[in-house]
């Protein structure tokens, strides 16, 4: 580092002293961009406008809540329920008058945030809070070549990584967690723990009474396809389609009762059926039915002791927690380790119990909460609203959830949990605090500096950790993973009209006549492969595939690296009558492989509720991978992937016909179909 | 509803039937899931002195103020400079310069929660030294950044005085270097929050535990049960049966490990069988001992423990239930043990399977604590509650008591700073810079500061038998090139690590920095020497 001169105090000394003069004089050009207004974005942000950074981006989708004031300092108890990125800008902006910030109060996730959009930056900085956002912008950044500094913070842990392409690992390279699932029939016939009750109500309950009038038996097909008991979910399915009338009560200005007619179907008939299938039981505790005014009036008793505790996970309730959203913070190991329960308070929260919020419920004073959420969310269906899905934050849904979850355990001898507790568990909630999010803060502006003056020796990984004799950790970075199925692709750009242009063109542009064979994909979905070319005189619009997403180009013998597309959106001047694509000048070129590569990194598990938009235009879910892909495992073993349906087995057109002719394929003569009765804890 | 209320008192005056938390919790939120009421109740009465209002000054007690602090005075007689309005969020701006700093500050600082107090003091600190120290020693925690050498020197001795004066939080930096130490008397932690977990005694099982273990029938039982057996059962009974055949004692050799991890293998009926691979990778449990770790067993010499046990008013809870613990250490049943843990790690079970043994540990655990409690009531702890009886039981085998040192400019231990710089010598050469530096400015406030000055200087300071570590030149060369400058990415960042410490040390939750924290942000490091 060049020595520099101080003027003492002056605001841009500490970036010159790192970024030289040159840079340093720079920076009121350089762009940066913000994602995310929340613990780390505040601080962050103050940062930035003190260093002397001139054009800042700020985006964040989310409003002022109070419990964010206890560490987002730029916002007070009036700006509650406005934009984060509209306040934080307004406060930040009156320090420095020579900075100017633009506020987007959006989702980095849209369209119109393509990569042409991400290249118009300098530097990227993240200060998200969960993994599907750090999954997208890790891509875009990689695809943009933009660097990209990651950071996240869980209590008093947490962690800064400095990434860019080809020169460190990017956020893939390594696999993050996956959120844990649960299977269909532990969620809606045999809960054993407070999780699977809580799941059930927020993820099913909430949204049968007062979500979209969908046909919730989706779930139930892939359940059965993926070897659930058939009796089980034949069961299921009567009792999903009988929540039209007590929809149309809660719907109904006036309806008496409607609240008790909920607790009669889910809490009483429900369960009769579920009792009546004998074979159920015989190897487990049968749940008891819930008689609404024997609770009411006092002279109902559970039959069974719910005394023990029956929180299989024990310790680990907020494993369950951390993962049931996929919300997991970041990939470092000290987080998990806070994520599985090693950093919580609640456990000796034992003197807390005065607080109203972390008091026991009884049966009594859960039905009665019961009935005056379901009244308060009714009422609000009545008033207009169309629909009421789960937010932590709102008290009725989370009131709703805390007394359904217990009336549910209550019927199935599971121990009961507090609303603070299932706040916790519903919400996700990782404990956040100031003094973690000023260090991640400071140490951001640091690898952001470094990585702008590209003195790549100064990268660093760092840690904040428990151990009192080193604060904080720091390691070297490591090289991109050779595997990695984000960072290792050949990025490009086209730009296109996706109205006109039609895939088969297109790829066989991109491939500038070279005639390998190729599966095209989008995300997970194929699009075409060399023995389904349905798709290839449809145009990209007509498959979902607009601006601000990815055509992947796979080469079928694994010979060649893998094609990222990027589709852009043509310049305003294109002459109407040219062909409604350009292709990138020069055309990609993937490097050739050496050796056939391992099997892809598998996608996180789809969790509960159903993503693919397209069950019905001839388009499966399956992760981009060569044919290659399965001699190459022949001879070795193959890790046993979670999904039966993510198999490089065989060519997916292929495998959707045997599909279709009721066959599940295997991986291979290890797997089994997955024995949902038996739980394992670990 | 003010948030200045307490939390318990906000909770229990409205006395409503739903469960919905008031405005304070609701703030307070993502910071009670990692302290618990019971810490944010000792942040709430904590009085912190702050002094000079600097960047990093205002940037610690930003990270105190929004957890919510008790309360907090800045005491600086400066006016703001423009080199402050420029580097310093808790100012306006131009509009501040030339009004005094600490009024500035608290103003500013005070807006970001109403709940917290804030003063500012425009006296000078030494003055306040000579003719008003009992100021001072009203609060619970002082901390000052970048003070001449000397007045700290005097802050210092005067909190080293009487053992319940306020722990004392010294902060340098010089552009990119840092480093902080915590003057403290005695720090009693039960919740350290270690990584450690106790002991599942299954060397010396329980009689209900041992009990089970042999009531069941391995090999007549349904194959999908076997397969559920926790480890723990498989562990204690295969113990159990060896035991019987080797005179009662544990495998000893390698060879006898070997075959005892052997017949664990042998009595799978499937290859599969995950609780007995878990059996067989924990079996070293049955011959490591349970007892009472090396670290709880030097707390029972403290002579404070000794004095707890003989009186029957202790000044100290922590000291009667630690002569609590020890008494119940010698008089119970198996003897050298901690009172059982209640909590059992995950493991291959099925639930009812899993339940059953959790159930067994937990009535265990209820009557240790209850004996626990017994000998608590003979060592002066009678008036303890039940909460915190709970806590010290079930982190009785991670507890911590430090004893501080009176703040010197340099680490005063010639052998451990030997130790420190064989082990890694950048930690001392920054160490030893910083202190150099305050030592020059002390003597000279004006002094041009070079690299010869600062080495001429440290060769003072050192104890003697010590030379000059190997990356010294650096360390001052870096010094002598921005020897003055407060920057404010720095000034966040040593904020953030100074405020986390003062949290731990005030909660008495997690176990803070014992020594100098040195902080390098070029090479992003922290190291602690002492």
């Amino acid at each position: 580092m060049a020595p520099s001169h101080y003027s003492s105090g002056a605001r841009t000394t500490h970036a010159e002293a790192i970024l030289g003069p040159e840079l340093n004089a720079r920076l009121g050009d350089t762009k940066v961009l913000l994602v995310g207004a929340g613990g780390i974005g505040c601080e962050l942000l103050k940062n930035i406008v003190l260093t002397g950074f001139g054009h800042i981006t700020l985006l964040d989708l989310d409003t002022i809540d109070l419990s964010n004031l206890n560490r987002q300092f730029l916002f007070r108890k009036k700006d509650v329920k406005q934009s984060k990125a509209m306040v934080a800008a307004q406060t930040a902006a009156a320090f420095n008058p020579n900075v100017h910030i633009h506020p987007i109060h959006g989702n980095i996730k849209e369209p119109q945030f393509d990569i042409s959009w991400f290249q118009s930056f300098d530097i990227v900085l993240n200060a998200l809070d969960n993994l599907d956002a750090r999954r997208h912008v890790n891509k875009m950044c990689m695809a943009a070549g933009v660097p990209l500094v990651e950071s996240g913070t869980a209590g008093y842990l947490g962690q800064v990584e400095p990434l860019l392409k080809d020169r460190t690992e990017c956020f893939d390279c390594v696999p993050k967690p996956t959120p844990k699932s649960f299977p269909v029939c532990t969620i809606r016939s045999t809960p054993s723990q407070p999780i699977h009750c809580i799941v059930w109500s927020k993820s099913y309950l909430l949204g049968q009474l007062f979500g979209e009038d969908e046909d919730a038996t989706g779930e139930l097909d892939d359940a059965e396809k993926e070897g659930e008991n058939a009796q089980e979910i034949a069961t299921l399915r009567k009792e999903a389609q009988a929540f039209n009338s007590v929809r149309q009560a809660l719907r109904t200005p006036g309806a008496p009762d409607a609240a008790k007619l909920a607790f009669q179907k889910v809490f009483n008939s429900d369960i009769r059926n579920l009792l009546s299938m004998g074979d159920m039981w015989k190897s487990r505790s049968p749940p008891t039915v819930l008689d609404f005014d024997a609770i009411m009036d006092g002279s109902f008793s559970l039959q069974r002791s719910t005394a023990g505790p029956s929180n299989v996970n024990g310790n680990n309730a907020a494993n369950g927690v951390a993962s049931v959203n996929g919300a997991v913070v970041s990939g470092s190991k000290k987080t998990e380790q806070l994520l599985n329960g090693h950093g919580h308070a609640n456990a000796s929260m034992s003197s807390a119990s005065s607080l109203k919020d972390q008091k026991r419920l009884s049966l009594r004073d859960s039905l009665d909460l019961f009935v005056s959420s379901t009244n308060r969310l009714a009422a609000r269906l009545q008033a207009g609203e169309e629909t009421i899905s789960f937010d932590k934050d709102d008290d009725d849904t989370l009131d709703f959830v805390t007394a359904a979850s217990n009336l549910r355990s209550a019927a199935y001898g599971i121990e009961d949990k507090t609303r603070w507790e299932i706040k916790e568990m519903a919400g996700n909630i990782i404990p956040a605090i100031a003094t973690t999010n000023a260090i991640i803060s400071g140490l951001i502006v640091l690898q952001a500096l470094h990585l702008l003056r590209q003195s790549y020796t100064h990268l660093r990984n760092v840690h904040i950790q428990y151990k009192p004799t080193v604060p904080l950790s720091s390691t070297s970075l490591a090289p991109p993973n050779a595997a990695c199925a984000v960072c290792r692709d050949t990025y490009s750009v086209l730009l296109c009209d996706p109205a006109r242009a039609r895939l088969g063109e297109v790829v066989e542009g991109l491939l500038g006549g070279s005639g390998r064979e190729v599966s095209v994909y989008e995300e997970k979905r194929i699009l075409s492969d060399p023995d389904f070319d349905d798709n290839n005189e449809s145009t990209l619009e007509s498959l979902n595939v607009g601006q601000g997403r990815f055509l992947t180009i796979v080469d079928e013998e694994g010979e060649y690296g893998t094609i990222g597309v990027a589709i852009g959106a043509l310049p305003p001047n294109h002459p109407i009558d040219a062909p409604p694509f350009i292709l990138p000048d020069p055309l990609p070129k993937p490097a050739r492989k050496a050796t056939p590569p391992p099997p892809a990194t598998p996608p996180p598990a789809a969790g509960l509720k159903r993503s693919a938009p397209h069950d019905d235009d001839g388009i499966e879910e399956v992760e981009p991978s060569a044919k290659r892909t399965k001699t190459a495992t022949d001879t070795e073993t193959p890790s046993a992937p979670s999904n039966p349906f993510a198999a490089p087995l065989s060519s997916p057109s292929k495998r959707r016909r045997l599909e279709e002719d009721g066959l599940v394929l295997m991986e291979d003569k290890h797997d089994k179909l997955e024995d949902e009765d038996v739980i394992e804890i670990d | 509803m003010p948030d200045s209320q307490t939390i318990e008192s906000a909770t229990t005056a409205l006395a409503t039937r739903t469960p919905q938390p008031d405005t304070k919790t609701r703030r307070y939120d993502r910071q009670l899931r990692l302290w618990a009421a019971s810490g944010q109740a000792a942040l709430e009465s904590a009085r912190v002195l702050v002094i000079s209002g600097s960047a990093t000054s205002t940037s610690i007690l930003k990270n105190l103020v929004l957890p919510g602090i008790g309360h907090f005075t800045i005491l600086d007689h400066e006016r703001v400079s423009p080199a402050d309005a420029g580097n310093n969020f808790f100012l306006e701006g131009q509009s501040s310069v030339g009004k005094f700093r600490a009024e500035e500050a608290v103003r500013l600082l005070r807006e970001l929660n109403d709940g917290v107090e804030g003063k500012a003091d425009t006296r000078i600190i030494e003055q306040v030294l000579d003719n008003d120290p009992a100021f001072i020693t009203s609060f619970s925690l002082v901390i000052a950044h970048n003070l001449n050498e000397n007045t700290v020197a005097r802050i210092a001795k005067l909190l080293w005085e009487d053992e319940t004066y306020p722990s004392f939080v010294v902060v340098r930096s010089s552009g990119f270097l840092a480093e902080f130490s915590i003057q403290f008397h005695e720090h009693t932690v039960i919740e350290s929050h270690s990584e450690t977990a106790p002991t599942l005694r299954i060397d010396k099982p329980f009689p209900a535990l041992l009990e089970y273990a042999n009531s069941l029938d391995f090999t007549n039982m349904d194959p999908t049960e076997h397969s559920h057996i926790p480890y723990v059962v498989i562990l204690v009974r295969v113990l159990e049966d060896w035991k019987k055949s080797h005179n009662g004692a544990a495998p000893k050799t390698y060879e006898e490990k070997k075959e005892f991890k052997k017949t664990i293998t042998a009595m799978k009926v499937k290859v599969d069988e995950e609780n007995f691979d878990e059996a067989e990778a924990q079996a070293y449990r049955c011959w490591t001992e349970s007892s009472v770790p090396s670290e709880i067993a030097a707390l029972f010499q403290d002579p404070k423990a000794f004095s707890a046990a003989s009186s029957s008013s202790s000044t100290s809870p922590f000291f009667a239930l630690l002569a609590a613990l020890r008494a119940f250490t010698v008089q119970h049943d198996p003897p050298q043990v901690l009172p059982l843990s209640a909590t059992l790690p995950d493991m291959k079970s099925n639930t009812v399977n899993y339940v059953h043994l959790q159930t067994l540990y937990k009535k265990r655990a209820e009557e240790e604590k209850a004996q626990f409690k017994k000998y608590l009531a003979l060592s002066g702890g009678a008036g303890i509650d039940d909460a915190l009886i709970d806590s010290f039981v079930k982190n009785a085998h991670a507890l911590k008591l430090l004893r501080g040192r009176q703040w010197t400019s340099v680490h005063s231990s010639a052998e451990t700073l030997g130790n420190s710089m064989a082990m890694n010598s950048k930690h001392v050469s920054t160490h030893l810079a910083l202190a150099s530096l305050s030592s020059l400015q002390a003597k000279q406030a004006d002094t041009k500061v070079t690299t010869e000055a600062l080495t001429a200087e440290a060769a003072t300071l050192l104890p003697s038998g010590l030379e000059l570590p190997e990356e010294w030149d650096e360390a001052a060369g870096e010094i002598a090139r921005s020897p003055n400058a407060d920057l404010p990415n720095m000034a966040a960042l040593l904020g953030g690590l100074v405020a986390q410490e003062v949290i731990k040390m005030i909660t008495k939750q997690y176990v803070p920095i014992n020594g100098y924290c040195v902080v390098d942000l070029i090479e992003m490091w922290t190291g602690v020497v002492g």
